[in-house]
């Protein structure tokens, strides 16, 4: 997996435990580098609980899918959904009334290879889980991108799937910490990205915090980088800006300053405060 | 005032990140080398006795797991007497 191939890269977005952000992560950091003007192919392998439509606000613009493109119904063409707000960007569909043990990892990897000429960067949103529907999701990838949330059942799973993924023969596997919420973290009562990396080891590439904007953009159906507002959003924009090879600086994480610890006394000194 | 200052400079011992952080140390070690808490008890037992066998064992013997970086190894300190 470590050779580069000719035209784009492919990763593959997976974490293990469901729910953590692997489609939201999908969905704005893809948005955000057609905005700056790559090519970029999104392939949505979560088949018979597809989410990638709705988060990316495309659902009814799908016609064709994934099975039907391997069944040989439609083209490839045919069935990559444009997005009208970011012509660069482009979504292939799970099909939704079907099942991950329909297709094979070989048909996976057979589309990405004739979408490689075409795209900078083609997106691969695994499924939860560690059976044939992430070995179908991690055959034809370069690279993998790990989201987990700062919580130990979401963590453990990810270690799980980067020990999968490093004994697929993955070298390039990165880090990506959702909902984070430094309050917390301060207060004791939530693992720090510090945390993470000691249990993890493996690259940081974003730290995404909690952000109750992303909630009412996912209602909309529109990539939460398009809020200048959001702190989500910086953060999702930092991740598709390193992918590219940018190196932006992380906030600092450290909770151990000189002005935690007089906030510290405080609390130490009025515990009911 | 000493255990304030203690906790000030120290952290909190007892918080729930701590927790979580001592019991996932455990479990990822357990999870990556497919071990359990059981099976290092065994382990412990078996390896002490094998080396009683031959010398003798002095003070509290130890075999516990250390980490570095994604990979774990048996760390084993037994204590021989002298003569």
């Amino acid at each position: 997996m470590g050779e580069q191939k000719e035209g784009a890269q492919v990763i593959v977005v997976t974490s293990g435990k469901g729910g953590v952000g692997k489609t939201t992560t999908v969905a704005n950091v893809s948005t955000s580098l057609a905005k700056m003007g790559y090519k970029i192919a999104v392939m949505d392998l979560d088949i018979g609980l597809k989410k990638l439509d709705l988060i990316l606000g495309l659902e009814n613009r799908v016609i064709y899918d994934i099975v039907q493109l391997i069944e040989g119904e439609c083209t490839l063409k045919q069935a990559l959904v444009k997005d009208k707000r970011f012509p660069e960007l482009s979504m292939l569909p799970a099909a939704q009334t079907r099942n991950k043990d329909e297709i094979q990892p070989e048909q996976v990897k057979e589309i990405c290879e004739q979408m490689r000429a075409d795209f900078d960067y083609i997106f691969i949103d695994c499924p939860a889980g560690i059976e044939q529907g992430f070995r179908n999701a991690i055959i034809a990838a370069d690279k993998a991108i790990v989201v987990t949330n700062p919580e130990i059942s979401a963590v453990r799973d990810a270690d799980r799937i980067i020990g999968m993924l490093e004994s697929a023969g993955f070298t390039d596997i990165m880090l990506v910490v959702n909902r984070i919420q430094s309050e917390m973290v301060k207060k004791g009562d939530m693992l720090s990205i510090e945390d993470l990396m000691e249990h993890l080891c493996i690259e940081l590439l974003g730290v995404v915090p909690e952000d109750k904007r992303v909630l009412i953009s996912t209602n909309k159906g529109e990539p939460i980088i398009l809020n200048e507002h959001s702190i989500a959003a910086t953060a999702f924009n930092n991740i598709a800006a390193r992918l590219t090879g940018k190196e932006i600086e992380f906030p600092t994480f450290e909770e151990n300053s000189f002005w935690n610890k007089i906030r510290n006394l405080g609390r130490n000194l009025f515990p009911n405060k | 005032m000493l255990n304030l200052l203690k906790r000030l400079f120290a952290g909190d011992n007892n918080s729930s990140r701590k927790q979580a952080n001592d019991r996932l140390r455990l479990v990822l070690t357990h999870d990556r080398t497919a071990t359990s808490a059981q099976l290092m008890e065994t382990l412990k037992e078996e390896i002490i006795e094998v080396i009683s066998r031959h010398v003798e064992i002095e003070g509290n013997p130890e075999v516990t797991f250390i980490n570095e970086g994604r990979r774990s190894a048996l760390d084993i300190n037994i204590p021989l007497k002298g003569r």
